[in-house]
């Protein structure tokens, strides 16, 4: 055995727990789902059934309930999501630049506070606070910023709030770290430059920052595509998600080949979806850069060390 | 050391005698028992293979997994019975499809020993084997039930199951958005387009919603006609739909306090519930629809593949004893079934007892839900409502 191999092996052998824990908890479950959605559901005491193999299933998938609520998913983890940006951004920044060091570890603590209670506990609070006998209904309409009481809980806006507060979290943080890698000492060498302000936050604090952002928008676009609890505490009949669908094959109507190419369908759809804006986001960037770069002429360059070299 | 004690197992050492040959031998024949039946899944295909279910033998032992609807039991019913030195597990579900899928897929291993499914699935659960015939004899508190309860369509002679509850159908509306007086379906649908668009809850049930259409119209609310069920969809999908805001089987009981919505479908003790939560019950208003609604049952089972049948057997006789009932009835706001249980709860003084006991003219009219082959259409008809609810 070469000294390469018996290396390569002893990583893969320290990479055990890893690799088993992916394989046993991604891989297998996403395989079993993939070949479950190929099956049927025999009759109304079994589940699924593999015997026939068919694609049958996602032809049933492709009924107008569920492209609506596919579409309303969509729209509301598109939304989500840029909210969850517009909000992040300027918070992180400010976090990572403007606040003394001393106080960052409590902000940031106190980002994270909410996630010591249980989302579905967290989304409930919501309900309750949005309710149109709740106290914040009542406190709005003695200020008379409202006429009546409030109407938003079961609506698109309930949930459009919900998701946006239980995946804001999931932004600041990469966003933070980001910001923070981009260095007081990059921004300064900006300003020795020339460059202003906001020259700096666009050509040196953003640009750095942008693989927090991307991930930032990957961590709240994903689970919230899938998301189903916010949607069904907060959701009435219009604020439907794809996620309550899938469930509601596995737990109500039991079946699993049905939820499966639904859950198959929203794995694809959302692959789609990410490598489209990574595409349309990269050619942004690759006309950007042609745009902004500086051409060196080899000549200028060459009677700058002149210059230099007779001074 | 430990030269008095020759079993040595793992276990807690004041349980150590209770463990005894016979427990072990017992053990054993269960994973014996499991084998072969895992055998013949393989062998015989998917409708065979139940886990075989423990025989009861006088010993009560001390655990019992229940599996009921949400909130469904007075916690202090299940101390008292815990009292008797059984810790009860339960859990719970939110349709008769998820317990059935659960049943279904685990092939008597679910764990689960008593169980509350809905009369009309009862049949089809007994066909296909989830179901324990009941030993009556270990449930002699059957007594306490009244016979106009028993012996019921769906299971005859009370083979499977025994009463739990029954209610019905109707809704309940807010009086200070609807003035007016609301007594039929057909005010129902009525008001949803009016005083009520956009703040009308349904129950997310197939048969429930298009019942309401068909009730109103002086149908038959079980019928399989395509045509009716056609002008049933036009209907709900084009004009009910855009005027519903939730589609939630759960949220009366919330919904009433929190004041979200004006008009909801609702199960009469569900409503009670959320009544009697609400800071103001005069303004809700709970309606049992003339002409026709549905009557459902909920009851008692013991589920295939049970491993503590005399436990099971002891939960389900403490829930029909006479005090039980009256709590349970308080608690749940449905009526349980048993005996002289209307004027118990009148003497103490129970809370909007109207809703809980229907005037005889009412339940003479009330009629009860029928899974036909006409289920798919209604899931069907449902489904497009809430996506043109949705759009």
């Amino acid at each position: 055995m070469s000294k390469l191999s018996r290396n390569s092996v002893g990583v893969a052998a320290l990479a055990f727990p890893t690799w088993a824990y992916l394989a046993f908890f991604f891989i297998i479950p996403v395989a079993l789902v993939l070949w479950y959605s190929f099956g049927f559901k025999p009759d109304l005491f079994t589940a699924h059934d593999n015997s026939v193999l068919s694609l049958d299933r996602y032809f049933e998938t492709a009924d107008p309930t569920f492209l609506s609520t596919f579409w309303n998913t969509l729209q509301i983890a598109g939304v989500g999501t840029l909210i969850c940006l517009l909000i992040g951004v300027p918070f992180a920044y400010w976090l990572a630049v403007k606040v003394p060091s001393r106080w960052r570890a409590l902000l940031l603590a106190l980002v994270l506070v909410p996630f010591w209670t249980n989302f579905l506990v967290r989304t409930l609070g919501w309900q309750i606070l949005l309710a149109p006998e709740g106290f914040l209904s009542d406190a709005l309409q003695t200020m008379h910023l409202t006429t009546g009481p409030l109407s938003i809980l079961y609506t698109r806006a309930a949930v459009q709030l919900g998701v946006v507060y239980n995946y804001l979290p999931l932004m600041v943080m990469p966003l933070f770290v980001a910001m923070d890698r981009a260095g007081a000492s990059l921004r300064e060498a900006s300003r020795d430059l020339g460059a202003n302000r906001w020259r700096t936050l666009w050509q040196v604090t953003l640009p750095l920052a942008a693989p927090g952002i991307a991930s930032g928008c990957l961590l709240v676009f994903i689970p919230l595509m899938g998301d189903y609890i916010t949607a069904s505490v907060l959701g009435g009949a219009q604020g439907n998600m794809v996620g309550q669908l899938v469930a509601n094959q596995f737990n109500s109507a039991q079946n699993w080949a049905l939820g499966s190419a639904m859950a198959v369908v929203l794995m694809i759809f959302i692959l789609l979806t990410v490598a489209i804006v990574g595409a349309v986001i990269l050619a942004v960037r690759a006309v950007l850069r042609h745009n902004r770069r500086v051409v060196m002429d080899r000549t200028d360059i060459e009677s700058a060390v002149i210059e230099e070299a007779a001074a | 050391m430990h030269g008095n004690n020759p079993l040595k197992v793992l276990a807690p050492a004041d349980a150590v005698p209770w463990i005894s040959r016979r427990a072990l031998l017992g053990g054993f024949g269960v994973v014996g028992l499991s084998i072969a039946a895992s055998a013949g899944l393989s062998g015989c295909g998917r409708s065979q293979g139940f886990a075989a279910s423990a025989v009861p033998n006088g010993e009560v032992g001390n655990q019992l997994n229940v599996y009921s609807w949400g909130d469904y039991e007075d916690p202090e019913d299940i101390a008292d019975f815990e009292a008797t030195g059984v810790r009860v597990q339960l859990d719970s579900f939110g349709s008769n499809e998820e317990l059935i899928a659960k049943l279904a897929a685990t092939r008597g291993t679910s764990g689960y020993d008593v169980i509350v499914p809905t009369g009309v699935y009862i049949p089809q659960m007994a066909a296909n084997g989830l179901l324990q015939p009941l030993e009556h004899a270990l449930i002699p508190n059957m007594a306490n039930l009244d016979p106009e309860y028993l012996d019921q369509a769906w299971d005859p002679g009370n083979k499977y199951s025994l009463p739990k509850a029954w209610g019905t159908t109707g809704y309940v509306y807010d009086t200070r958005i609807i003035k007016r007086e609301l007594t039929s379906w057909q005010d129902f649908l009525d008001a949803a387009s009016k005083e009520a668009a956009g703040k009308t809850a349904v129950l997310e049930d197939s048969w429930e919603v298009v019942a309401i259409y068909l009730a109103a119209k002086h149908h038959d609310m079980n019928t399989e006609d395509p045509t009716l069920l056609d002008a049933a969809e036009d209907y709900l999908v084009n004009t009910l739909a855009k005027n519903i805001r939730a589609f939630n089987s759960t949220i009366v009981s919330t919904g009433i306090p929190q004041g979200t919505f004006a008009l909801m479908q609702a199960f009469n003790g569900d409503a009670r519930q959320g009544m009697l939560s609400s800071s103001d019950p005069e303004r809700w208003k709970f309606v049992f629809p003339t002409p026709t609604a549905n009557l459902w049952m909920d009851n008692w089972a013991v589920a295939t593949g049970t491993q503590h049948p005399d436990a099971a057997y002891a939960f389900i006789n403490h829930m029909l004893t006479p005090e039980a009932a009256l709590r349970e009835v308080q608690y749940i706001g449905y009526h349980t079934g048993a005996k002289g249980l209307k004027e118990a709860a009148l003497a103490d003084k129970m809370e909007l007892p109207d809703l809980v006991f229907p005037p005889h003219d009412v339940l003479d009219r009330l009629k009860s839900a029928v899974l036909n082959e006409a289920q798919e259409r209604r899931v069907q008809i449902l489904n497009r409502m809430e996506s043109k609810a949705g759009a």
